[in-house]
């Protein structure tokens, strides 16, 4: 007599077909998938508001709701926590049911705790907007929001895990390594963070170290890792070939875990000098897993680039987040440190890692993912509204990216030297680069609208012909 | 990998690690700060901060300023000095009588002085003609040029080239308070306060806190942890789109945009209006300025309540404006921003100068 595990309730004999699991799926990816791209066109919406302030500060200009101190968080949390966390969920739902070939259990209650995540943001959004906002970066969800945040996750977390745990396909790909990671490190961190900021109150600076420490932990290891899982599932299915290398693939994903949270505290000026030398060390030493898995992918698709670029719609997204992965990470090493410290080149290593490198690889996997569940084929129903969306996302990122970059690096020379006119070189001088981060924000805005559109397109045609009786 | 386990386990020790080292190190070196006494007075720095700036702090964080303002001051490097203030009692009155010039020369300090500059002439010192026949006098300056002469040949032997004419040391000790070495290693800067003081005179160490920051103005030395023990919540910013705001209570006003320079003309009701303006409408203050006008926190009509503040004369034009509590309350806890006060770990410049020992 054999104790039954509960993860053996199914036999691999009778493993539910790729029809039911994504029945089971259908209701919570798609609302998940649906809600993060509507919050990614309003946090877009909100941060190009923003960006416009930081050239033309008489817009808006007094409503304490709409000052930039307030729109800006806003902004950036409406886009990591609505936007990024919420595709991380849905991606992470989809790739455990797909690659553990297991049916979610009670998609109705999964999708009600999706549903609080969502109304727990939009509580946070508007208290940041009302003034409410904590002050930690990344973390400005006032208490009344952070709390039932943690709470739906919470549910929507352990419903994955148990997903995970019920799989009937037992071996786990690289994706699900990282998405398991992530949907660990998440609550970890949240946890820790605000527990030692809003519960205990650590004092003085560490409350930024706290801080740093957290983001740097959400950005290069849950969503940089949820990115990698995406890329590990679609570029070895986009160049039709099996993953080479899956020890490569394990080296690097221990490695970033062990590395990836330790950067966060290079910028930090006002504490003992070894915090920020240690951070700086770690963003030299966060190249070796990123090439090492960027390595591993650029094996698998071995000179197949062109062809999957043409034929594969999902796979341009992936490439150009790959490319940004790169880019992010080397400039980070370099520039992370005091050299480009209190200036825009850190938000605009943030925006690339959450808006290029997970966005676009999310939005990406989307393309694949939503026609899968509602029509059933392989394409969204317009092409042209995908392509609008890629070069939307692809030329939004750049723009963000190099209009924040340039105008960091503006403020690098006038911080270095005590000569130049802070107000004529540092502020007036790099307007004009920061206009390139409303047209940024703008094309990401039009992007999201673009998908949402072709969502609808299909969710009616998967309608029609549901009630038509065709499919 | 087959088992989730193995995964949660190895990622559960690899944030342990990281939580560790740059969480729970940081707690164990910097938990227990206080804020430490300011020599000489009874006062702490970082001091309490009053009521009204305590609700300014809050006004802070909702308005999201640290948005754009950190308040962080950076230092590149410090570097020292050594200042010679008196000559000691030890010199040799050349002043001629009725002339009504006083001339002491320390003559031993001469040749410290050389010693901690060999890139400064050293000269012979004559002798007034009408005291030539002072027999105390002329004797020590016999032995002066003895000496002199000998010092020249260990100079030869010691490979010193030392100009001939030029700027001498005889120079640079008539005119005191003398800085003797400017921005140089504390060894030497420690050499040079111990020569002089061997000799009699009295010196002393000085700091030179260095970096476009403090050139600027933001504040006379680099902020450290210590700073912020009394903040809750801690905004350090981490964006500079304005200026640092360190030290924006100890700034001179009619310098806003830059340089800035500590305070030391103004009064505080004069920075006060200065800040209350800014936030009104920086654009009156500073014409490029991209500050977001606050002012909201501020009623155009005399309003019915109580009222404890005083309308506010804008500059340009004779409208007036009633700032609410919260922009009296945020100015507050502005001018309890102070960049000037030195730490043990963070001296500033005028605190070194009356704490640092002169060694004998």
């Amino acid at each position: 007599m054999t104790t039954v595990h509960p993860s053996s309730h199914t036999a691999p004999g009778t493993a539910p077909t790729a029809v039911q699991v994504e029945a089971a799926s259908r209701l919570p990816v798609l609302f998940l998938s649906f809600s993060a791209i509507a919050w990614l066109f309003g946090g877009a919406l909100l941060a190009l508001l923003a960006s416009v302030q930081l050239y033309n500060p008489a817009f808006m200009e007094g409503c304490a709701w709409v000052t930039y101190g307030r729109l800006r968080p806003a902004a950036v949390n409406a886009l990591v926590y609505g936007f990024a966390l919420q595709t991380t969920f849905a991606l992470a739902l989809w790739l455990i049911a797909r690659l553990g070939r297991v049916e979610l259990s009670a998609p109705l209650g999964l999708t009600a705790a999706a549903k609080f995540w969502n109304v727990a943001v939009t509580v946070g959004v508007f208290g940041i907007l009302a003034g409410d906002g904590s002050g930690h970066d990344l973390l400005e969800f006032p208490l009344y929001a952070a709390l039932p945040l943690f709470a739906s996750y919470a549910a929507l977390g352990a419903w994955a895990l148990v997903a995970l745990h019920r799989r009937t396909e037992r071996n786990l790909y690289v994706s699900l390594w990282f998405m398991l990671a992530g949907l660990l490190w998440f609550p970890w961190i949240l946890s820790t963070a605000q527990g030692l900021l809003l519960g205990w109150q650590v004092p003085g600076v560490l409350q930024a170290v706290v801080a740093g420490w957290f983001g740097q932990n959400l950005l290069q290891v849950v969503l940089t890792g949820a990115a990698f899982a995406v890329l590990f599932y679609f570029v070895p299915k986009a160049v039709n070939q099996p993953l080479v290398n899956p020890s490569l693939a394990a080296t690097g994903f221990w490695l970033l875990l062990f590395l990836g949270g330790w950067g966060g505290l290079s910028q930090l000026a006002a504490v003992p000098a070894w915090i920020p030398a240690v951070s700086s060390a770690a963003n030299y030493l966060v190249i070796v897993p990123v090439l090492a898995l960027l390595g591993c992918l650029w094996q698998t698709v071995d000179g197949r680039l062109p062809d999957a670029w043409r034929v594969n719609g999902p796979f341009r997204f992936q490439l150009v987040a790959a490319g940004l992965l790169l880019v992010v990470t080397l400039t980070k090493a370099i520039l992370g440190g005091a050299v480009a410290q209190f200036t825009f080149v850190t938000v605009a290593h943030k925006e690339v890692i959450v808006l290029g490198v997970f966005g676009l690889a999310a939005l990406g996997a989307l393309h694949h993912i939503v026609p899968r569940l509602t029509t059933g084929e392989n394409e969204l129903p317009s092409a042209g509204l995908a392509d609008l969306a890629f070069w939307g996302a692809v030329l939004g990122v750049l723009g963000v990216a190099i209009g924040f970059a340039s105008a960091g690096l503006g403020q690098v020379a006038v911080g270095a030297d005590a000569s130049k006119d802070w107000v004529k070189d540092g502020v007036v001088g790099i307007a004009g680069n920061l206009k390139a981060v409303t047209a940024g924000y703008a094309a990401m805005a039009v992007a999201a609208l673009a998908f949402l559109a072709n969502f609808g397109l299909a969710v009616r045609r998967c309608c029609a012909a549901c009630w038509g009786g065709d499919r | 990998m087959r088992y989730g386990p193995i995964i949660g386990a190895g990622a559960m020790i690899s944030l342990v690690c990281s939580w560790a080292a740059l969480v729970m190190a940081p707690q164990l070196q910097l938990g227990a700060l206080a804020p430490a006494p300011i020599p000489n007075t009874a006062d702490f720095h970082p001091a309490t901060r009053p009521g009204l700036a305590a609700q300014g702090a809050e006004v802070y964080r909702s308005l999201g300023c640290q948005q754009c303002h950190t308040r962080q001051v950076r230092q590149t490097a410090i570097l020292f000095g050594a200042r010679l203030n008196e000559l000691g009692t030890n010199g040799v009155n050349l002043s001629v009588p009725g002339s009504g010039q006083t001339n002491v020369v320390n003559l031993d300090l001469l040749f410290a002085l050389a010693k901690a500059r060999p890139d400064l002439a050293i000269n012979p010192v004559q002798i007034p003609s009408a005291l030539a026949g002072d027999t105390n006098i002329a004797p020590k300056l016999d032995q002066y040029s003895k000496d002199l002469a000998l010092f020249r040949r260990n100079d030869e032997k010691a490979g010193i080239a030392r100009p001939g004419t030029g700027p001498s040391v005889n120079e640079l000790a008539g005119k005191l308070p003398a800085d003797v070495l400017v921005k140089v290693s504390p060894e030497a800067a420690e050499r040079a306060v111990k020569l002089l003081s061997e000799a009699g005179g009295k010196a002393e160490l000085v700091i030179y806190n260095l970096g476009p920051d403090i050139e600027r103005g933001w504040g006379a030395r680099r902020s450290v942890a210590r700073d912020y023990v009394n903040d809750n919540p801690v905004l350090l910013g981490n964006v500079r789109v304005g200026p640092d705001l360190a030290g924006i209570g100890s700034r001179v006003p009619e310098k806003f945009a830059a340089p800035w320079k500590a305070a030391t003309t103004n009064s505080a009701v004069e920075i006060e209006q200065r800040l209350l303006v800014h936030l009104y409408n920086p654009r009156l203050l500073a014409k490029d300025s991209i500050c977001p006008s606050a002012s909201y926190l501020f009623e155009s009509k005399q309003p019915n309540a109580r009222y404890s503040g005083q309308s506010l004369k804008l500059p340009g034009n004779d409208a007036r404006v009633y700032p609410k509590h919260n922009a009296y309350a945020l100015v507050a806890y502005l001018l309890t921003q102070r960049g000037d006060i030195g730490l043990p770990e963070a001296p500033v410049p005028a605190l070194a100068a009356k704490t640092s020992p002169v060694k004998p």
